[in-house]
């Protein structure tokens, strides 16, 4: 009681002594925000214009005839729109395969690194095992091991296991990741214990316990994980080029660069450039919409050192 | 009342241990997975090193013969130069101009959701997709030249390839960093800006003194990330060069030395010295930043 009165008494002075000075500070305020407008409509906007007139130009240099793609003096928009560009890929090479190989490899390892995070992640949150937080340091080790110190000794593995151009090979390997243990970890942690106790009391066992309860809370860091391992598999290039580099096993990337390699000239630029416009357009499409949780992903992992 | 709570707490405890179990068990798919396909290849790289192995015949013990060339290789050392080049001018202006832009982006004014995805974008396409359009941008007769009025040979000549690399990853990259920084700044509770303009601080010693040292954990992971994504860099010099013109930076030593020359040995010596030097890097960057909040 005295200690709430004492509060209010303290508050009121404090909240009142600003008054006097407050209609300097809105001024200071306002200018601020008129500042902050000018920077950003007159100069964030055109720059942000002239950093994406890049992909513009590149898509309407998809629509152009071979020979308007480098004319000089140089010209924005196409003569006539030729939307056969985005059928030759198709029709030249197995850019369809390359497309339908994608998107099987990309959520193949995304459902794979959701499983298996969401189970390392629970463990290495809510039980307390002898030897956890040993082998939860030894997995964020691992996040100073790129693939490009270890893909020499790695595909030689795959080579002995016979995965070489297989989507075991292309998919099983990335399988699991430190970054996604830890948000898993990070986000279950916020699960106070008691919910798990109750159902544990009505014997639900730890398994279902993951499924109908754990799971259900964490759609926002799961989806942050899944976009995230998907945008970095779709992007991935090394790997396949290593394990799938057959027709039957390229992924976009790899596909893409191949197709790069054959059309030296100046011919199958149009072509090229509708390629790259539809294997890029998936991952720029859900990155546009799921913005958020993939500042969240990147944000959530990066505040623990 | 004694019997039944004996009763009742020796299966609990039971229970536990038996959850323990079970919670460990989850663990394993990862674990596994890390063993299999991280922990034993890490393990390898250091024992391959010290042979000459062309992945089809038996290893051949060679001691520090492979370290010893790499010493006296102009190609690794010239991979060694165009790696720190590329690093060094792609991601110290990319993280600054970053710092600006997150800066400047950091308002919920109209529009300027729109402003960050125009500079987002390129974060969520593949690096392959941006190096083959950037290819067409960095063409005699493409839009970078046109832009700039100048018939740059960007992709042909030794003194501009590093640049063309340069400028399509600083195009690539900068964006991520803005998200990073962006996140940062927003976490910043608005009343210390408020409270140093108040007291009469301008807009400049603001940042200096409020946001900048607030900043730093931000800053510090940005940093780390830099250098090893730099490090990593291969498709965009594979699509825009293919390592000619002083563009065979280290990754893409690595990938040639194991796969077109077939030294898996020779290949693992330079992915240790890169680990070591990641390592060494990181930690010397986390210090900087740890020692200066004090």
């Amino acid at each position: 009681m005295t200690r709430h009165a004492a509060g209010s008494v303290l508050r009121k002075p404090a909240e009142a002594a600003p008054a006097p000075v407050a209609p300097p500070a809105r001024g200071r305020r306002r200018r601020r925000g008129l500042g902050r407008g000018l920077l950003l409509y007159a100069v964030l906007l055109p720059g942000g214009l002239v950093f994406a007139s890049v992909f513009l130009y590149a898509v309407l240099s998809a629509f152009k005839p071979a020979d308007e793609v480098l004319a000089t003096p140089m010209r924005w928009l196409p003569s006539s729109f030729r939307w056969s560009n985005f059928a030759e890929p198709f029709e030249q090479v197995a850019f369809g395969r390359y497309y339908l190989n994608s998107v099987v490899v990309g959520v193949a390892v995304t459902l794979l690194n959701v499983v298996t995070c969401t189970l390392a992640g629970y463990s290495f949150s809510k039980f307390a095992y002898r030897g956890r937080s040993l082998l939860f340091l030894v997995v964020m080790a691992t996040m100073m091991i790129p693939l490009e110190v270890i893909y020499v000794p790695l595909y030689a593995l795959i080579f002995d296991l016979g995965w070489v151009n297989s989507f075991t090979g292309l998919i099983v390997p990335a399988g699991t990741s430190a970054f996604g243990i830890l948000l898993m970890r990070q986000s279950i942690d916020g699960l106070p214990d008691e919910i798990l106790d109750a159902a544990r009391l009505d014997g639900a066992g730890e398994l279902r316990i993951l499924w109908r309860i754990v799971t259900p809370m964490m759609g926002a860091p799961l989806s942050a994980l899944a976009l995230i391992v998907f945008m970095a598999t779709w992007d991935s290039h090394l790997w396949p080029l290593l394990v799938g580099s057959d027709d039957a096993h390229r992924t976009l990337p790899v596909g893409l660069a191949a197709m790069q390699a054959d059309n030296a000239g100046t011919t199958g630029i149009p072509m090229l450039m509708a390629a790259a416009v539809m294997a890029l357009l998936p991952t720029l499409i859900l990155f546009t919409l799921l913005q958020r949780r993939f500042v969240q992903g990147m944000t959530m992992t990066a505040d623990v050192k | 009342m004694t019997s039944t709570t004996v009763r009742t707490f020796r299966p609990a405890r039971s229970a536990t241990s038996r959850r323990k179990w079970i919670g460990a068990a989850f663990a394993v798919p990862a674990l596994a997975l890390f063993g299999a396909f991280a922990i034993y290849p890490m393990a390898r790289v250091f024992y391959i090193s010290f042979f000459d192995y062309d992945l089809t015949s038996a290893p051949r013990w060679v001691g520090l013969q492979n370290y010893r060339y790499l010493m006296d290789s102009d190609s690794f050392q010239a991979s060694l130069t165009a790696t720190v080049f590329y690093v060094g001018f792609t991601y110290v202006p990319a993280v600054l101009l970053a710092l600006v832009l997150a800066v400047g982006l950091d308002t919920r004014l109209p529009g300027s959701g729109f402003i960050r995805l125009l500079y987002f974008a390129p974060v969520a396409m593949s690096w392959v997709a941006v190096s083959i359009i950037w290819r067409l941008v960095l063409q005699p007769d493409g839009l970078l030249n046109t832009v700039l009025g100048t018939h740059v040979n960007w992709l042909t000549s030794d003194s501009s390839a590093k640049w063309a690399l340069v400028v399509t990853s600083i195009w690539k990259e900068t964006g991520l960093f803005v998200i990073l920084f962006l996140a940062g700044l927003q976490r910043i509770p608005p009343e210390l800006r408020e409270a140093a303009a108040i007291d009469g601080a301008g807009r400049l010693a603001i940042f200096r003194h409020v946001t900048l040292p607030l900043l730093k954990p931000v800053t510090a992971v940005v940093c780390v990330m830099a250098v090893i994504r730099g490090c990593q860099s291969f498709s965009a010099q594979v699509v825009l060069t293919g390592g000619s013109f002083d563009t065979e930076v280290i990754n893409l030593y690595v990938y040639k030395t194991a796969f077109e020359s077939a030294r898996m040995g020779r290949a693992s010596a330079v992915a240790v010295l890169l680990f070591f030097v990641l390592l060494l890097v990181t930690i010397v960057q986390l210090r900087i930043f740890r020692s200066r909040e004090r």
